[in-house]
């Protein structure tokens, strides 16, 4: 067990180290800060003009900065996940099989479930990296106003459960392939399916459309939006999670065999 | 120490690994002595690991390679045919990396002082802390042997480790590998000829697939040759043809070169008959000067011609 958690964390640990050494991590980065950071200020632009007129007419306080402003935000940066995550997923497997590093991972004495859980928990690791960066602007509401925290927990539970489901995906498909350019595309296009598959549940009839529906990933994610944290959610996004490691660790087997 | 039975790889329909089998005794290098294609690569993928066999079994260090993987992969070292580095790690980083996944859990100290003596083994201590991606192809294969060494292994298998180098260089990987020897049982593999016969104690000759030969380097010169054959140098012109051939245990005699006051002869004798005292006693007696006298091996060189031309040819009687 404890020799399980060190390979674990030796894999995970070199994965964080070659994403910060390549710029991919940081350009991902900064493209994530300067897009949320714009969404953070139009957001507090229209909090505060819409919240002035009010006060200006005397009409009532319709604003709340929980709902009116840090949810749409979180809502806005599920949909900057879609755009991110499958570059920062894309080089995992794909990079080490162009390269033949693949060959030191799969000759050591690692499990191939070691391998990927420790490949999952780096990208995961960058992920938060991510996640941690827009809390500055969270940090900055604090010191302007009172917003309840728990929501904002609850949102950002949401958005790690989320990105980590879009992250065992794209570790999947690019388990499948030695050229990350594909890897990172085709990983858009599963992820942006899994995003609008409920767009059809509306004409799908009665027995396709709840399971369309309950397959999209934003569905689950709303009511994390909402500050509400409810196991079915939780189940959903575990699952997910849970069967792309598991398919990841049986396409690494399948390699193998077909060598 | 490496026991591979009847090990078969096939990849769809075609048949790269075929019916292979051999051992290797603890401590011993083997040479894997193969034209490109031959199919080494695949076998030394099979015994690491990488890859499972269609058929057949093999066993490393006490453990079969399929069913006990982990404990199989702990006791091997393995250098593939291009070093698997990563470019943006330091040379220390990426061992202490390797370190982290092949030896597993150590104290610091212990850490430090394992990959400080496999740069010192590996003569790259100078390297430490260049990013892998900025190395020389020497380099390179070097580290790549540092990292098969780190976990303190029984069984190194090589594939390939001179590719690529310079004569400096191959010699002091071939030193290394030699120096290796004895506490490590060592499989490389090579398409050139005169490693082996340098570096190995027995040879497995494999061509498409197939083991063709598995013996000494010693042996299979003396198996193919059948007999042994003695050069000898004289001064002068003279015809000493006769009074060799005269001798009890030659078989056959003729004139190899003729130089301006030198005549070579090549001796043939009977197998396992030594008729070098008796040669050199008739040329010194006929009084012709002996100039010089020594052992004629056929090279590894030409036994392997010969093998793989003898199995192209029955290659092509079957059509
Ligand atoms: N992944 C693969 N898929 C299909 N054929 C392969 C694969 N790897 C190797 N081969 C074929 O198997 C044969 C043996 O290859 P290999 O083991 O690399 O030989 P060697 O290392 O002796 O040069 C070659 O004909 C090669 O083309
Ligand atoms: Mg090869």
């Amino acid at each position: 067990m404890a020799d399980t958690m060190h390979n674990i964390t030796a894999v995970a640990g070199k994965e964080l180290r070659s994403y910060f050494a390549s710029p991919v991590a940081w350009v991902l980065m900064g493209f994530w800060a300067v897009v949320f950071g714009y969404f953070f200020n139009v957001y507090l632009t229209y909090f505060v003009e819409t919240g002035m007129r009010a006060g200006m007419f005397g009409g009532p306080p319709t604003l709340h900065v929980n709902t009116d402003m840090i949810r749409p935000l979180l809502g806005n940066a599920s949909v900057l996940v879609l755009f991110v995550l499958p570059m920062l997923t894309m080089r995992s497997y794909a990079e080490e099989k162009r390269s033949g590093t693949i060959e030191l991972l799969l000759t050591s004495p690692l499990t191939d479930v070691e391998i990927t859980l420790g490949k999952f928990l780096g990208a995961v690791g960058v992920y938060s990296a991510l996640l941690l960066v827009t809390l500055v602007s969270i940090v900055i509401l604090f010191g302007l106003g009172s917003p309840e925290w728990k929501p904002i927990a609850a949102g950002y539970l949401g958005l790690l459960l989320l990105g980590s489901s879009f992250l065992a995906l794209g570790l999947f498909i690019s388990s499948l392939t030695a050229n990350q350019v594909i890897a990172g595309t085709v990983t858009f296009i599963v992820a942006l399916l899994f995003w609008i598959i409920n767009w059809a549940a509306d004409t799908a009839g009665p027995t396709l459309g709840p399971i369309l529906n309950y397959l999209s990933v934003t569905q689950h994610f709303d009511d994390f939006g909402k500050g509400v944290i409810d196991t079915k959610h939780l189940v959903f996004y575990l699952s997910f999670i849970v069967f792309g490691l598991f398919l990841t660790v049986k396409s690494l087997d399948t390699e193998r065999w077909r060598g | 120490m490496i026991e591979v039975q009847n090990l078969t790889k096939r990849y769809g329909p075609f048949t790269a690994v075929d019916d292979v089998s051999f051992r290797v005794e603890a401590g011993e290098i083997l040479g894997f002595l193969g034209p490109n294609g031959a199919g080494k690569t695949t076998t030394m993928r099979i015994l690491t690991g990488y890859m499972p066999a269609t058929e057949g079994r093999a066993v490393v260090a006490g453990y079969d390679v399929f069913t006990h993987p982990v404990e199989a992969k702990r006791r091997t070292g393995y250098l593939p045919e291009t070093p698997p580095l990563y470019p943006d790690m330091t040379v220390r980083e990426y061992l202490t990396f390797v370190s982290h996944i092949k030896a597993g859990r150590m104290n610091r100290a212990e850490r430090d002082e394992r990959i400080r003596s496999v740069m010192r083994k590996t003569h790259i201590e100078d390297m430490a802390n260049r990013a892998c991606g900025k190395l020389s192809k020497g380099y390179r294969q070097r580290v790549g042997l540092a990292q098969a060494l780190i976990h303190e292994p029984e069984v190194l298998i090589l594939d390939e480790p001179t590719a690529g180098l310079d004569p400096k260089q191959i010699m002091e990987t071939r030193d290394l590998i030699r120096s290796l020897g004895g506490t490590h049982t060592i499989v490389l593999s090579t398409h050139i000829l005169p490693e082996v016969a340098q570096t190995c104690q027995r040879v497995v000759i494999i061509n498409k697939g197939r083991v063709v030969a598995v013996d000494t380097p010693d042996n299979l010169t003396h198996q193919l040759k059948g007999a042994a054959s003695l050069y000898v140098q004289v001064e002068g012109p003279a015809d000493a043809t006769g009074a060799l051939q005269a001798i009890p245990g030659v078989m056959r005699v003729r004139v190899s070169d003729r130089s301006s006051g030198y005549t070579g002869y090549e001796v043939e004798s009977e197998p396992n008959r030594d008729v070098r005292r008796d040669v050199a006693r008739t040329v010194v007696e006929g009084g012709w000067g002996l100039v010089e006298l020594r052992p004629m091996r056929m090279s590894l060189e030409e036994i392997f011609l010969q093998l793989t031309t003898s199995e192209q040819a029955e290659e092509a009687r079957h059509g």
